[in-house]
């Protein structure tokens, strides 16, 4: 039994309703308890800034896609190079950090928990080999379906069930955790040679349209009663005039479920753009915002562009195709059998260059027009918008308006004819950053249950001490203050144990997959399906009975049961 | 000053050394604990060389390193380099020169791989000949040397000059396969053959006095024009890359 107790923190759990309230947390075996002994060990946070650990739910950690983007970037392995010392191993690279190198810097922001944001299922392994090697982080690795065969096929059938048993079986083959659809039906299109323009544009061959692959998914999700809902990538992404094609996706939205979102849409910045061309794009940051403000079946990211090198990586091909043909850069494109494929390209984002001026802008407006902060997740779709080590800057810009303008003064001189942001005042408060990166993404995750995202009796002990006094700080006059506290913690405990202390890693760690595992009736059981066998045979470069991610690539783990209404 | 710095001899001469610290600024500003390193292991200096100073210098213009003996495995000599004089008698390791600003190496023997890498200014002179990645970028990096002059007496190997991006490049000799490769500005002189030049050149202007074998047929031919009163061929390209540098060739075969 081991007991820790951290006397004077300030705590802000915004799932448990705490802002700002001096009180002690005790921890027994990793679980937050009531009270412990008088032997317990003792932090004092001495009134610091405690929050629950932060959640990142939607990053490119870990897997084949972010690997090639190592692979193809040397020089971004010369950035950030930290020699091994004491419990910490070695890193190198800035946008596309070794596994330790992201774990540890996650680590010292606080953050204990992470969503990978696309794994192909056929690539499963490599992603669950690098969780384990991320051991300061819990992890969870959404499972693209956008341009998966069998599915298209039974949607084109009109058969939703099937969708929901392939599904199914899908995610407790390669333990995936929840439904990712990115740019459902585009990557597929452009195996074609093309890509989809509208959501109503059908795919080759399958004849399925994206908005029906976008339905038929949402209600198969419920189907099979999974914690998290739809991940949605939209369609056009990064296309000027794409905000028509994000408002009609919105649009098909029911509301399915009445304890989370119904949608949760990815990186939103990415698809709110106005105009017709590169030349006349604009921010349509309100309108997206007014729909969202009247939809709460939606939750949304915000995947902030902040200015600097970075590498985009994505599912979406086509559109990293496109951005070669923009950038001229190196570049790779890779296709994954009959289930997705992917695209990885090196940008840099320019505060000279008025488009990325206007992106940069549109994240900041998504997050401070969005009323309610558990529909709007802190995100830069890592490192597509811009490594994570940025959060804390893009936490300062929400905070503070005066930062903001000192930023938007650098920006490029037209962004303001472009954009709403100067005419915005609203500030963020502690209370709002606390959701937007712990309890929001705990909730949209489905994952509060699981003792994630708060502080409360039972949850885990997952916490993140800030050198930071609320009370004594104006976030909106001392944007340096917000920065430098959110880059590194004084400590951050993982299950009760002292993992970072200002920045440094003390333990070796040992992370948890959370994955889910839907039980399907055998009449709906692919294991026993003909049909699926013979297709899988005929088309798959490997047998079905190897497909599926054996447990010796999952060390820890909770496996969530639910019971598939099939 | 005039510091003089003789290789030991060593058990395992083949093992390369580090020692990006032999600059003429560290000698300038004083140093009592200068370290290399052999595998992991670090070293002071005092093991691998004999040290010999002379002399004051009132800025690091006026400090001479002078390296004897066997350095043909001493690694990144000159590196970050921003004044000053580096005389080397023998050969010299790999990374010679790398990110050199301003001041002179002079190269007696031959230099291995990587010389003058990413060198933003100076001048650095090799009577030898020169390894692979002469006046290079490195891995993945779009842009290497930006400034500053490299002239090789000797040969020089393959990628010479890769994405060259400023300054100016000579080889007396021939150069290896894919001279001046993704070059973006900048100029290369070759007065002897190479092969493949300038594959995928964005920019800059590129002189092959000798031969071209397997040249890219993606470059552009203008016609002849005289240089130095000798007739030659001007191409411009790579235009399979959009480039629009222009090279001229005195003779060139392309791929049978």
């Amino acid at each position: 039994m081991t007991e820790l107790l951290i006397r004077n923190a300030c705590v802000i759990d915004p799932l448990n309703d705490i802002c700002g309230e001096v009180m002690d947390i005790a921890v027994r075996d990793g679980k937050i308890v009531e009270s412990v002994g008088s032997g317990a060990e003792v932090i004092d946070a001495g009134g610091s800034l405690t929050m629950p650990g932060g959640i990142d739910s939607h990053t490119h950690i870990c897997g084949t896609k972010v690997n090639f983007g190592r692979y193809m970037s040397p020089e971004d392995m010369r950035a950030g190079r930290t020699a091994r010392r004491g419990h910490m191993h070695s890193t190198s690279g800035y946008s596309v950090p070794t596994t330790y190198g992201t774990s540890y810097r996650y680590s010292a922001m606080g953050y204990t928990t992470a969503l990978e944001g696309a794994m192909a299922p056929l690539e499963a392994r490599h992603t669950h080999e690098e969780f384990t090697h991320t051991p300061l982080q819990d992890m969870m690795a959404n499972t693209l379906f956008d341009g998966n065969w069998p599915i298209m096929q039974a949607i084109h059938d009109g058969d939703i069930r099937r969708a929901a048993a392939i599904v199914g079986w899908t995610l407790s083959a390669v333990k995936g955790f929840a439904i990712k659809l990115t740019n459902p039906g585009g990557t597929e299109a452009w195996g074609w040679g093309k890509d989809v323009a509208s959501i109503r544009d059908p795919v080759p061959h399958f004849e399925v349209t994206p908005a029906e692959i976008i339905r038929a998914m949402i209600e198969a999700n419920e189907m099979l009663n999974l914690p998290h809902s739809v991940h949605l990538h939209c369609n056009c992404l990064g296309k000027p005039g794409n905000h028509q094609c994000t408002l009609e996706t919105f649009d098909l939205v029911p509301n399915a479920n009445n304890k989370r979102q119904s949608l949760y849409a990815t990186h939103v910045q990415f698809h709110s753009y106005g105009g017709s061309s590169w030349r006349d794009i604009c921010s349509r940051s309100e309108e997206i915002c007014r729909a969202i403000n009247s939809k709460p079946q939606i939750v949304i990211d915000m995947g902030q562009v902040m200015f600097g090198k970075t590498t985009t990586m994505t599912a979406d091909g086509p559109m990293e195709f496109n951005l070669y043909r923009l950038y001229h850069n190196k570049w790779s494109n890779h296709d994954v059998e009959l289930e997705t494929g992917s695209g990885i390209i090196p940008v840099y984002y320019s505060r000279k260059n008025l488009v990325n001026s206007i992106m940069w802008s549109i994240g900041l407006e998504l997050a401070l027009l969005t009323d309610n902060p558990w529909q709007c997740i802190l995100s830069t779709d890592n490192p597509n918008g811009a490594p994570f080590v940025k959060y804390p800057e893009i936490m300062a810009l929400l905070m503070s308006k005066r930062y903001r303008n000192e930023i938007f003064g650098t920006v490029h001189p037209d962004t303001e004819h472009n954009v709403p942001l100067a005419a915005i005042d609203r500030e963020l408060t502690w209370n709002d950053i606390a959701i937007m990166t712990r309890g929001a993404p705990a909730k949209a995750l489905g994952i509060e249950d699981l003792g994630k995202g708060h502080l409360g009796e039972g949850a885990d002990a997952d916490i993140a001490i800030y050198p930071i006094n609320i009370n004594e700080t104006d976030p909106a006059t001392s944007a340096e203050e917000v920065i430098r506290a959110f880059g590194q913690t004084d400590y951050t405990i993982k299950r009760g144990r002292v993992v970072c202390r200002q920045g440094t890693c003390m333990v070796d760690g040992k992370n948890t997959t959370i994955w889910v595992d839907p039980h399907i009736s055998e009449n709906y059981s692919m294991d026993h399906d003909p049909e699926f066998a013979k297709n899988f045979d005929r088309y798959y470069t490997v047998r079905m009975s190897n497909y599926p991610v054996q447990e010796e690539y999952i060390r820890r783990n909770l496996c969530i049961e639910t019971e598939a209404q099939l | 000053m005039k510091v003089t710095l003789e290789v030991k001899p060593r058990q395992k001469p083949y093992l390369p050394i580090e020692a990006e610290g032999i600059v003429p600024r560290t000698f300038f500003e004083g140093t009592d604990s200068l370290t290399v390193f052999r595998g992991n292991k670090e070293l002071p200096l005092e093991e691998i060389f004999n040290v010999a100073i002379e002399g004051e210098a009132e800025s690091v213009d006026e400090v001479e390193i002078i390296i004897l003996g066997d350095s043909s495995r001493i690694k990144r000599v000159g590196e970050y380099m921003d004044g000053g004089r580096i005389h080397i008698t023998g050969d010299i390791g790999m990374h010679c020169g790398n990110f050199m600003s301003a001041g002179e190496i002079v190269i007696d023997g031959n230099a291995d791989a990587w010389l003058g890498r990413e060198m933003r200014g100076g001048r650095i002179r090799c009577h030898g000949s020169a390894g692979d990645y002469c006046a290079a970028g490195y891995r993945g990096e779009k842009r290497g040397m930006r400034g500053g002059t490299v002239e090789v007496f000797g040969d020089a190997g393959d990628f010479t000059a890769e994405t060259l991006a400023g300054g100016s490049v000579i080889i007396h000799g021939n150069a290896g396969d894919l001279s001046g490769v993704d070059m973006k500005e900048g100029e290369l002189t070759i007065m002897g053959d190479t092969s493949r030049a300038c594959a995928n050149m964005s920019g800059g202007m590129a002189y092959v006095h000798g031969t071209v074998n397997d040249m890219i047929p993606t470059f552009r031919k203008i016609g002849q024009e005289k240089v130095n009163g000798e007739p030659y061929t001007r191409f411009s390209g790579d235009i399979a890359n959009r480039g629009k540098g222009t090279l001229f060739i005195r003779n060139y075969k392309y791929l049978d």
